[in-house]
């Protein structure tokens, strides 16, 4: 996508009408995070069907300085738009910007998106919406964020700022000059699993993933180093049989990575596998037995009054009940000593 | 319509939509470890529920001074606040316009160690399954043990016996004998797929940057390997936080869960028994007065008098109220659920610490 692009941020051009109420134009970098993308996308997919393109507007936070824009979030906001105007829904935009704001107090209004990569006088002109005095960015620029969506190729998102342009008042409310910024996608580790999880179904014809277990998401981390060994030592190897040029930088590289192996004696290994798998063997032991203690213990508690619910008064059996109760949480008691020291020891 | 015809069949599975998932993780990955919850929009096909949508409640402000313990009863309680209902129903008008599938399906809450099953939760999912739509779930995402590599999102929804019993709100030894309701079965869970649309589909195919069709020359040294922007730094997949080794943290969290969970369990067994001793107290009592009142009225009898009435007791001792049993059975279920996550954790664990010994020592794996 757009990574590989360079930037050259010029400096700004100056328009003549906004004197005072000015935009600063100053580069700034964007940090797109994948919720804000994929929200895009699925608005793309709801609009309307006679609709080219679709908008809204994208939240997120500035550094202090202003220099680093990170959208995080992003809301569609219905506009129509024909050959001679253009309507954008504002009550809506705002009431949608409280809304978001109740929920998110720490997000700001950052800028608009549009999933069409055409840049018009419309946009100029909603951009110049978004970039104003009061309800907009002002007096930071306002962001601009192009989706392409259309079918058959690369989805290409593109940002922009823009600078006013235009000799009088009138002609600089309806046009602006966009300068390319670049951007990145970044996503924090909290996201990672469940992008992964996400990625999982990219080459499956339902486009669908079930959820994993613990156990199976091992087994596929286990099979995805598997291959990767499996390929690097099939290179290795064609380099040995001389059927392949050696890189004496990878060479390097992976002997760097061997060396990270601990050297370390038998004998403590031996030692330590044998406390650890102890602790991991009895905790879960302790947990099942706790499990069916409880269960026992709940069973207990209503099965010894069904015996007795013909009695009228009820009291002894109930009672009787409850005793077996009592006895089970010493057995309780133990085992949640026992399991309280293990962990600790290690 | 065939509306009646979708009202009989019972939700099958959820079907959860990308978009959704990530806009939960962030919100309570932001806020974590405080509970956070959130509304979700969808549809509900042939008896699967398409869940396409998502946003999250406002937490209400209270001051930072505060107690920490309340700000988080109080989110986590957030989904039946009055002042949330009316945001969500704003909320839900707005969407509608953009074309979003406007009903609420649910709710969703961020938890910790599968520490969810509270009578919070049960309280946010009654509300939910009676005041606005039987058809209601609610997705829990636990935050620490995504983190470990593998991403956990549960569906559940309440049981139709254990929503009578809530309703009547009696949870009496002798009504759960009657239903026959177990702690097994407060919670149903459904079955959760992650479904993809074609646009993202597209996306995550093009993300990590196509390799370069063009054969790459080998880097001249190290330095120029590290930097190479032809590597990618950011894979989506693989993600190898499941090949983690770390143990200890998670049996130690395990492990204080669990002994939280005894203590409750202790505690409310001699609620009980404190109950039964006053009740046998109170019955002894009356046993007495009752055959103190035949003897007396059979002296009556003998000396031509009107017998007393012998119901007379109900009036004169008061039993004591059966505590409910609701605390227990929640408590049982919670037991369960760790038992079942230590479960998990230790089957990938033990296999885990066993490549690793034959590894390092692999003159003994044979």
């Amino acid at each position: 996508m757009a990574d590989a692009d360079s930037f050259l941020h010029l400096a700004r051009p100056l328009g003549p009408a906004a004197v005072g109420s000015q935009p600063s134009t100053a580069p700034l970098s964007i940090v797109l995070q994948p919720q804000a993308l994929f929200s895009i996308l699925d608005h793309s997919l709801r609009r309307n069907q006679d609709q080219e393109r679709v908008i809204g507007t994208l939240l997120g936070v500035r550094s202090e300085d202003g220099t680093e824009v990170e959208i995080r979030n992003c809301y569609a906001v219905p506009h129509t738009e024909t050959a001679e105007q253009v309507e954008v829904d504002m009550d809506y935009q705002k009431q949608m910007l409280a809304l978001h704001l109740r929920a998110n107090p720490r997000e700001v209004l950052v800028g608009w998106y549009a999933t069409s990569s055409e840049l018009n006088t419309f946009s100029a002109l909603i951009q110049n919406f978004y970039g104003q005095q009061g309800d907009g960015t002002w007096p930071h620029p306002a962001v601009h964020l192009t989706v392409s969506t259309v079918p058959g190729q690369d989805i290409e998102a593109r940002t922009y700022i823009s600078a006013p342009i235009g000799v009088t008042p009138e002609r600089a409310a309806d046009s602006c000059l966009f300068i390319p910024v670049p951007y990145e996608i970044k996503y924090g580790d909290a996201e990672k699993s469940g992008l992964e999880m996400i990625s999982g179904a990219k080459d499956r014809e339902d486009r669908s993933q079930e959820i994993l277990t613990d156990i199976e998401s091992l087994e596929r981390s286990i099979e995805q180093v598997l291959e990767m060994l499996e390929r690097v030592s099939n290179y290795v190897s064609n380099v040995l049989d001389e059927e392949t040029v050696p890189s004496s930088a990878l060479g390097q590289f992976l002997m760097n990575a061997l060396s990270l192996a601990p050297k370390v004696d038998p004998a403590d290994i031996e030692r330590d596998f044998n406390n650890h798998i102890q602790d991991v063997l009895m905790v879960a032991y302790l947990a099942n037995t706790i499990r069916t203690q409880i269960d026992l213990s709940n069973r207990l508690a209503t099965a010894a009054l069904t015996m007795g619910s013909g009695d009228a008064i009820g009291g002894p059996p109930g009672a009787g009940g409850e005793g077996g109760n009592q006895k089970n949480s010493p057995e309780n008691r133990r085992g949640k000593g026992r399991g309280q020291n293990r962990p600790q020891e290690q | 319509m065939a509306d009646s015809a979708i009202r009989d069949t019972p939700l099958r599975a959820v079907q959860i939509e990308a978009l959704v998932v990530m806009k939960i993780i962030k919100h309570s990955s932001q806020t974590f470890p405080t509970i956070v919850t959130g509304s979700i929009v969808g549809m509900d096909v042939n008896g699967v529920l398409q869940i396409t949508n998502s946003f999250p409640f406002p937490t209400p402000d209270i001051p930072l001074s505060d107690n920490h313990k309340s700000n988080q009863n109080l989110a986590a309680a957030a989904p039946r606040a009055k002042g949330n209902i009316a945001y969500q129903n704003e909320m839900i008008k707005c969407l509608r316009e953009v074309n979003v599938d406007a009903q609420n399906v649910g709710w969703y809450t961020s938890t910790s160690m599968g520490n969810f099953v509270t009578s919070c939760t049960i309280e946010n999912q009654f509300f939910y399954q009676k005041e606005m739509n039987e058809r209601t779930i609610a997705l829990v995402h636990d935050v620490s043990r995504s983190s470990q590599g593998s991403l956990v999102v549960r569906a559940f929804r309440l049981s139709p016996t254990f929503m009578a019993a809530y309703k009547e709100g009696k949870f009496t030894t002798e009504s759960l004998q009657k239903s026959g309701l177990r702690y097994q079965d407060i919670l149903q869970e459904l079955p959760l797929t992650i479904h993809n649309s074609h646009l993202l589909t597209a996306l995550l195919h093009q993300l990590p940057a196509k390799p370069p069709t063009t054969e790459l020359q080998f880097p001249p040294n190290l330095a120029a390997l590290r930097q190479d922007p032809s590597v990618t730094q950011m894979p989506l997949a693989p993600n190898f936080d499941s090949l983690d080794l770390s143990i200890d943290p998670f049996l130690e969290k395990s492990c204080d869960l669990l002994l939280e969970s005894i203590e409750n369990h202790h505690t409310e067994l001699n609620n009980h028994q404190y109950y039964q001793r006053s009740l046998a107290r109170e019955q002894t009592k009356i046993t007495q007065w009752q055959l103190k009142r035949k003897t007396e009225n059979a002296a009556r009898v003998a000396a031509k008098q009107a017998p007393l009435p012998e119901d007379e007791w109900q009036k004169l001792f008061k039993l004591p109220q059966e505590p409910s049993r609701l605390e227990i059975m929640l408590n049982s279920r919670q037991v369960e659920q760790y038992a079942r996550q230590i479960d998990g954790f230790t089957a990938g664990v033990s296999g885990k610490m066993f490549a690793v010994k034959s590894n390092l020592l692999p003159g003994e794996a044979q």
